[in-house]
């Protein structure tokens, strides 16, 4: 059998259990000590002067961990990049959403604006869908009966550096939908004025999409001075003439757009009309919920 | 006479200074090196003792397990003594616990260090509930004993090794021999 022999001489052999009973009774008397607060002063000192040592020992670790912080399994380099991957995605997200925000307070501003400038009462809407067939030249907006919307309401929006103009009248409603006739389609016809400086004009202004135009003032008496440039409103008397709208309420002065082109027309006359908003553009409107006052 | 006495003493007094020194040294990569990319780092002063106990015998290792737990109490502003206190049981455990066995075989330096890894660690849980706070034995078990005790053994065989020859050269002859 091998056995390591012990090279010790016999009186170190002896030694052994004094010197480790020593040592361990030493021990218990520095803990008892150092919990009795009676090695602070001891204590300081040593660390004092450990302590520039141990900031460089440590500075080298620091090193080392960068170093190994390069060194990466094709495992762990994978897993880094879905972790970059995933936080790239909700930044992205998020940023969206802030832009969201961001044009939710641009909008919010406007019709505060709006509202301030003219006496209607606001409720905002994102265009859902665009509905821009032959047949019918219409939208849908985001909100509907659950927020106050009613048929025959007037639904503005804005564009560029034009008034707040009207765009369409609500047809039908849903819970949480309402679809607009647009004023540029066919069926749509809106009873008009233009403020002279002696006297009102009034006409219709009637969609022209289906007809390949955008939007004409019919029904003028020829004896009214209309000229280009002129600045068309809303009546206030849809209501009159749009049999499938009954309960129209499309409050007057309304902008609607501004004379192009004056055409006689038997013993009435027309005029081609650009809207101040081109409805094709538009992607968020308001509805008019009332006047105030 | 005197004159040599004297220098034997002095002899012996450098020799625990360098002793204490080089401890010093080991406790400070142990504290302060460990990549921040590894959660454990083998305990070497643990491994030291214990090789140091199962090679030349219980006042080495206790000399050993004395000055490193100071130097590892002070790098890490532990209870003075604490980790002194856990050494020398620790090495103190695996020396008995292997006595009769033979110090050739590859299993009595991992077998001697999970030995005093447990000694080690349920002394030391036992002076921080003491001395600190109480300790919840299976959170110390599961996350810090257990992962440090199986990082330690890795470099148990080699080091114990590397000692072995080390001491075998330093006495000039084998200290295995058939008997």
């Amino acid at each position: 059998m091998l056995r390591d022999r012990s090279f010790r001489s016999g009186s170190a052999q002896r030694r052994s259990p004094v010197v480790v009973t020593a040592l361990l009774l030493a021990a218990i008397l520095l803990v008892a000590l150092d919990q009795a607060g009676m090695l602070g002063d001891v204590r300081v000192r040593a660390t004092s002067l450990i302590t520039p040592v141990l900031a460089f020992t440590h500075s080298i670790g620091t090193t080392l961990s960068d170093a190994f912080g390069q060194l990466r399994t094709p495992a762990q380099a994978e897993a880094e990049l879905a972790a970059l991957r995933e936080e790239n995605s909700k930044i992205k997200a998020e940023n969206l959403r802030i832009q969201e925000y961001q044009l939710e307070i641009s909008r919010l501003h406007q019709q505060l604006r709006i509202e301030n400038e003219k006496p209607w009462q606001l409720l905002g809407s994102s265009i859902s869908a665009f509905t821009l067939d032959a047949g019918r030249h219409q939208i849908l907006l985001a909100v509907g009966s659950e927020q106050g919307v009613k048929p025959g309401m007037a639904v503005i929006a804005r564009e560029g550096s034009n008034p707040a103009a009207l765009i369409g009248v609500v047809e039908e409603v849903g819970p949480q939908s309402a679809s607009v006739l647009l004023i540029t389609d066919f069926n749509s016809a809106i009873s008009a004025q233009i403020y002279r400086s002696d006297r009102v004009v009034q006409g219709v202004a009637q969609g022209q999409w289906q007809r390949g135009s955008r939007l004409r003032l019919e029904e003028v008496m020829r004896e009214d001075v209309i000229a280009a440039g002129d600045v068309v409103v809303t009546a206030g008397l849809s209501a009159a003439f749009q049999a499938g709208l009954p309960r129209a309420s499309i409050p007057p002065n309304i902008p609607i757009g501004t004379v192009e082109q004056v055409n006689p027309s038997g013993h009435t006359q027309q005029a081609e009309l650009q809207p101040f908003v081109d409805p094709e553009r538009v992607r968020y409107a308001w509805v008019i919920l009332n006047v105030k006052g | 006479m005197g004159n040599t006495q004297r220098q034997r003493l002095e002899e012996i007094l450098a020799g625990e200074l360098v002793l204490m020194l080089a401890l010093l040294g080991i406790a400070m990569l142990q504290v302060a090196l460990p990549v921040r990319q590894l959660e454990f780092f083998p305990n070497i002063m643990l491994l030291l003792v214990v090789c140091r106990a199962l090679l030349a015998g219980a006042s080495s290792a206790a000399r050993w397990a004395f000055y490193g737990g100071l130097a590892i109490d002070l790098c890490t502003g532990s209870t003075l003594g604490s980790h002194a206190l856990a050494l020398l049981i620790a090495g103190l455990a695996a020396l008995i616990a292997l006595a009769p066995f033979n110090r050739t075989s590859w299993l009595v330096p991992i077998v001697g260090t999970l030995l005093g890894a447990l000694a080690y660690h349920v002394l030391y849980a036992v002076l921080i509930s003491i001395t600190v706070a109480p300790v919840d034995p299976q959170a110390y078990l599961l996350v810090a004993a257990l992962p440090e005790t199986l990082i330690t053994l890795i470099p148990a065989l080699p080091l114990f090794l590397v000692m072995r020859w080390y001491a075998e050269r330093r006495r000039g002859r084998v200290p295995v021999d058939a008997y």
